[in-house]
């Protein structure tokens, strides 16, 4: 099977809601096992591109193709192949999370070993808890998890750290990297910036529906450096996050 | 293999379940199970200890000493509660309403001559009490062998021309009980879809299993099938306990209300995606839920007969989908009546399907 040079390639993609241009003319690529980070002030259009790529909603204009499959014309194929973490996911009530992916699977047609992915995302001491009786950090993890259930090639992660304390941010910085080690493509949407620059092989900045600005982070700060932007910093050789995990340890905490 | 299947078969594993998690819903299981037959059982207890004699109406038409005789030895036995002084125009309506189990009708010139015919009695009997109607007969005949014997001459026996007709011989809890059962199929159908769609849809679960390519129609199916699934088990369930602990006469086939049961269940599943699909809210949900179920629940004669309600309120009360089940329910339960002869009822509970139906598809959102 001929292997497409780019899992993501967006041309031109539009979509507004009334007047509001929410996506406005944007084009990208996004090669084989990068991961890819689309950052941006709150409402610059990034749920909106991503939620395209997914195939959960249709874009005005422009083309949306992921593995060489157009989105537009066959989301139910995008979907099969690809894993989506939602910003705020939530679950039946009144299963268990083994339960939960086992139904979660065969909406794949897969079969899988629910214990093996909880474990991957250190959950499976809650197998049979309810994902309400989950902490916010668990319920992120679990909502990654079942986003694996299918093997995806590619992995949307929507703000995949909102919310949690340092120790689960590092978790999830670690599972964002054995993706890539794994082979997959990921692109996430985030806030943080030193999560973008740890993780990220390539950031688009968004803002107002456009992409300002897109490359490696380490890139995109020299060019800045190169303009003769200066920074007032003193010499920190450590932050306060620092600090924090020093005095807390890095281990996960099920608050 | 049909493991594997059962595993990774998308609609098959949805609707395992959802029919899981219905069946881990404490409430659902008290509003579906327990509260009608904590109905049933209260109305089933009031009823209790009426240990029946047997009602026997009787006509004298001959009023000869033999007739005398025989309504004396009658009335000495103790067994039956005896009404003599009506008409028999009059006595055979107490029969069809129930109140009599048999009417003994003693022809003019009973027991003058040794002709067959003047040595017979008719005794119209109330087919719905069998056992009370046998056991009159049975004394009945008892007695008239004692004259037989009595005069001596036992080649002429007298003798009971017996005429079964169909009388309605409801208690309360014969007349409740299919209509509660209806009332718990709207419940279930009604609030337990539109609630639990709500939520799913409030929460984002919905919006979840859209990021998957999962057909909306499995889902649909899924839910629906475990609604229907419960219509039928509920109707199973109340009308069993209802004949084995509460006596109730359950004259018809119960294959027939299971059948109108899944009529009913899919009416009111489909009501309840109409208000799921327009509302919001949890909070939306279950006020317009309400207001749709408690009319009805009082309107379409689930206690007390719709013919005790004023004209205009019973002409709208007939058209409502909860007094087509109910009634339906109840002829079949209490009459024994055939599924064709509740055409109109299914025709009522079809038109609604389809109405209902239509509104739940026009209003249906996944977000």
């Amino acid at each position: 099977m001929e292997q497409p040079e780019n899992i993501i390639q967006v041309q031109d993609l539009r979509k507004s809601y009334g007047d509001l241009k929410a996506v406005d003319g944007i084009s990208f690529g996004v090669s084989v096992g990068e991961v890819f980070g689309i950052l941006g002030p709150n409402g610059a259009g990034k749920t909106t591109t991503v939620e395209i790529l997914e195939g959960m909603r249709v874009p005005d204009s422009g083309i949306a193709v992921v593995n060489g499959i157009d989105v537009r014309k066959d989301p139910r194929a995008v979907k099969k192949i690809i894993g989506i973490q939602l910003q705020s996911s939530a679950f039946f009530d009144r299963l268990s999370l083994v339960e939960i992916l086992d139904v979660m699977a065969s909406l794949y047609h897969r079969q899988i070993d629910a214990l093996v992915l909880l474990r991957d995302v250190e959950l499976d001491d809650r197998a049979d808890s309810l994902f309400k009786e989950l902490s916010g950090g668990q319920k992120q993890r679990f909502s990654v998890a079942s986003t694996l259930v299918n093997d995806p090639i590619l992995l949307f992660l929507d703000e995949p750290t909102t919310g949690l304390d340092p120790q689960a941010r590092r978790h999830m910085w670690e599972l964002v990297q054995r993706f890539k080690s794994e082979g997959r493509t990921v692109l996430l949407t985030t806030h943080y910036m030193e999560e973008a620059e740890e993780l990220c092989d390539r950031v688009a900045i968004m803002d107002h529906g456009k992409i300002v600005a897109m490359d490696r982070p380490a890139a995109l700060v020299d060019s800045l450096l190169s303009r003769g932007f200066q920074k007032e910093r003193t010499e920190n050789l450590a932050n306060l996050e620092d600090v924090f995990l020093d005095l807390t340890g890095r281990a996960l905490r099920d608050e | 293999m049909l493991e594997r299947l059962f595993q990774t078969n998308p609609t098959i594993s949805l609707t395992r379940a959802s029919m899981k998690i219905w069946f881990r819903d404490r409430q659902a299981i008290f509003w579906t199970f327990f509260l009608p037959l904590v109905l049933i059982s209260v109305f089933g207890l009031l009823d209790f200890g009426a240990f029946r004699t047997v009602d026997l109406g009787i006509i004298d038409r001959a009023d000869n000493d033999a007739s005398r005789k025989l309504i004396g030895d009658v009335r000495a036995l103790d067994t039956f509660d005896i009404s003599d002084d009506l008409s028999e125009e009059e006595e055979r309506e107490e029969l069809l309403d129930g109140e009599r189990d048999l009417v003994l009708i003693i022809e003019p010139g009973f027991g003058e001559a040794q002709s067959p015919v003047q040595r017979q009695v008719t005794v119209i009997y109330n087919q719905g009490r069998a056992q009370e109607s046998a056991a009159g007969q049975t004394i009945i005949q008892h007695v008239l062998d004692e004259i037989t014997f009595a005069e001596g001459n036992i080649s002429e026996r007298y003798s009971i021309e017996p005429i079964p007709v169909d009388s309605r011989n409801l208690k309360f809890i014969d007349f409740l009980m299919p209509g509660v059962v209806a009332m718990a199929i709207m419940q279930m159908g009604l609030f337990s879809v539109a609630f639990s769609f709500v939520q799913l849809k409030s929460r984002g679960v919905l919006r979840r299993l859209q990021a998957t390519p999962i057909l909306p129609a499995s889902f649909i199916f899924a839910q629906v099938f475990t609604r229907l699934s419960v219509s039928i088990l509920q109707t199973l369930v109340l009308v069993s306990l209802a004949v084995v602990a509460f006596d109730v006469h359950l004259e018809g086939n119960l294959g027939i209300m299971l059948l109108l049961a899944l009529l009913g269940g899919g009416v009111f599943v489909s009501m309840g995606f109409a208000v799921s699909g327009w509302a919001r809210t949890e909070d939306v949900a279950a006020p317009v839920a309400n207001a749709i179920a408690l009319p009805m629940m009082f309107l379409s004669g689930v206690f007390f007969p719709r013919d005790a309600m004023p004209e205009p309120l019973r002409a709208v009360a007939d058209f409502l989908p909860l007094s087509y089940l109910a009634d339906a329910l109840r002829n079949v339960a209490v009459d024994g009546a055939s599924l064709w002869s509740q055409w109109e009822n299914v025709l009522g509970l079809m038109v609604w399907l389809a109405v209902t139906f239509f509104i739940a598809i026009r209003l249906f959102r996944w977000e």
